[in-house]
């Protein structure tokens, strides 16, 4: 029998595994994402009913749905690490022999699922709710994928880290806005040019700006995911 | 404790430093530079490009704080860096002090910043109303994301109770803060361009190039400067810390 420690991809792909299972058996994280979601929606609806033209709506309801992404993105993370601080389960995890960043990763891609979902349901919801003309552009899964990993990626890191401090939904939030706040402004400006018919030309430049964010937060979650977690 | 009277020799020289860079560059801005009443280039700061109906007269002088206050939170924004790079490989307290500092003197960097540009911006893009020139593009946008970043990197100092947890996410938030100031330098480029691109695309005179150059040694020294005091200070803080709960 080898006692050696699990290869980097089945550590990953156990953890992974072990997210997605709970998720699937007590359905809190989809819940209360979604549920925030949906309920932006309709505050937000019932605040802008009143609006001039079609045009202003239509070109204020893709920032409106990227607003509730961020916030359920927000409440998502918050949660995930809650619940494990109160099982105690994050001190276990530290323990296991393998590397801290694939505990990340698993935290990382588990959470890009659960936020993907969440949009879904959310843009099936603003058609009828707020009229939403989704965009027949492809790019549009690759701005809402980039946009998922730059939100999520400073998110789990952060999230982790203000679990045990005092009131930390707040102090997360406060901590995660700003620095997320350029991959909203690359999120809104991509749909935007993808929705007035500019196509990738229009919106090249706020590709550029998510694909740096998408790259270099993981990136750095990765390196300092380890670091702010050892004794 | 010899590298505290070290920093308190610094913080004196570069005060004193400060200080009569600040007056020198406090005089050439109002008794060498000239009034710009030339509208060559100006179609780069009217929200309608090509229509060269604004003159700057003497508005041009609030450029001399603005840009090296802009500078000083680019710099703040690099010693949060190094500050929190530092602090994760070496544990040591006073790059977390740095990292504090940094972002305290950001803070303030930033806020005058983003007051002389709204000044400026009121006169120049608005009505003359307060506000009226905030017209959300991204330099302007990013500006006041990067002042938020500051005061969020503060705010979590008093929500953390154990120590070392708290240094240590000062450290992180200090590196993901840092690329802000990149992506605020990069932000002009994207969206709508009423902002300058740079200071020489406005104005030419060589006197205003002098000037600019002295206001900004003398500022960089003043915030330089105030690291330093507030470096001094946080880690004499530290140190008291140390000795109650001894």
């Amino acid at each position: 029998m080898s006692s050696s420690a699990p290869s980097a991809f089945v550590a990953f792909k156990t953890l992974l595994r072990r997210e997605l299972l709970v998720e699937l058996r007590t359905r809190s994280l989809l819940t209360s994402m979604g549920l925030f979601a949906l309920l932006e929606v309709v505050v937000v609806g019932l605040g802008v009913r009143a609006l001039p033209s079609d045009e202003t709506f239509h070109r204020f309801v893709p920032a409106v749905l990227w607003v509730c992404v961020l916030f359920a993105a927000v409440v998502g993370v918050n949660r995930s690490a809650l619940a494990d601080r109160e099982k105690g389960l994050h001190a276990a995890f530290l323990l296991l022999p393998f590397d801290p960043a694939l505990i990340y990763l698993a935290r990382l891609s588990s959470a890009f699922v659960f936020l993907s979902v969440v949009e879904v349901l959310l843009v099936l919801a603003s058609v009828p709710l707020l009229r939403l003309q989704i965009p027949q552009e492809p790019w549009m899964l690759a701005v809402a994928a980039l946009t998922n990993i730059g939100v999520l990626a400073p998110g789990v890191l952060l999230a982790s880290a203000t679990s045990s401090a005092r009131g930390s939904e707040a102090l997360l939030t406060i901590l995660l806005l700003p620095v997320v706040v350029v991959v909203f402004l690359g999120a809104v400006g991509a749909t935007d040019a993808l929705a007035a018919g500019l196509g990738l030309a229009g919106a090249k430049p706020y590709l550029l700006l998510l694909c740096i964010c998408g790259a270099m937060f993981p990136a750095l979650g990765l390196l300092l995911y380890g670091r702010l977690h050892e004794a | 404790m010899k590298d505290l009277g070290t920093s308190s020799m610094v913080t004196i020289i570069l005060a004193v430093l400060a200080l009569l860079g600040a007056e020198a560059a406090l005089w050439l801005s109002y008794f060498y530079a000239p009034v710009q009443i030339t509208a060559g280039a100006l179609f780069v700061v009217s929200p309608t490009p090509g229509v060269n109906t604004l003159n700057l007269y003497e508005s041009h002088r609030i450029f001399f704080i603005h840009l090296p206050s802009a500078y000083a939170t680019a710099l703040c924004c690099g010693l949060c860096l190094v500050g929190g790079v530092m602090h994760l490989l070496s544990r040591s307290e006073k790059w977390d002090a740095l990292t504090v500092s940094a972002s305290e003197v950001g803070l303030l960097a930033g806020a005058i910043t983003l007051l002389t540009g709204s000044f400026w911006a009121d006169y120049a893009w608005g009505t003359g109303r307060i506000g009226s020139g905030w017209n959300w593009e991204p330099r302007l946008t990013t500006m006041l994301i990067l002042w938020l970043a500051f005061a969020a990197l503060l705010a979590l100092r008093g929500a953390m109770p154990n120590v070392q947890a708290r240094m240590k996410l000062t450290a992180v938030y200090g590196i993901l803060v840092a690329p802000l100031y990149p992506l605020v330098q990069k932000a002009i480029e994207i969206g709508q361009v009423s902002h300058p691109r740079s200071f020489s695309d406005l104005l030419s005179a060589p006197e205003i190039g002098t000037t600019k150059q002295v206001a900004t040694l003398g500022l960089l020294l003043a915030f330089g400067a105030a690291v330093a005091l507030r470096y001094s200070a946080n880690r004499l803080s530290f140190q008291l810390q140390k000795e109650r709960a001894a």
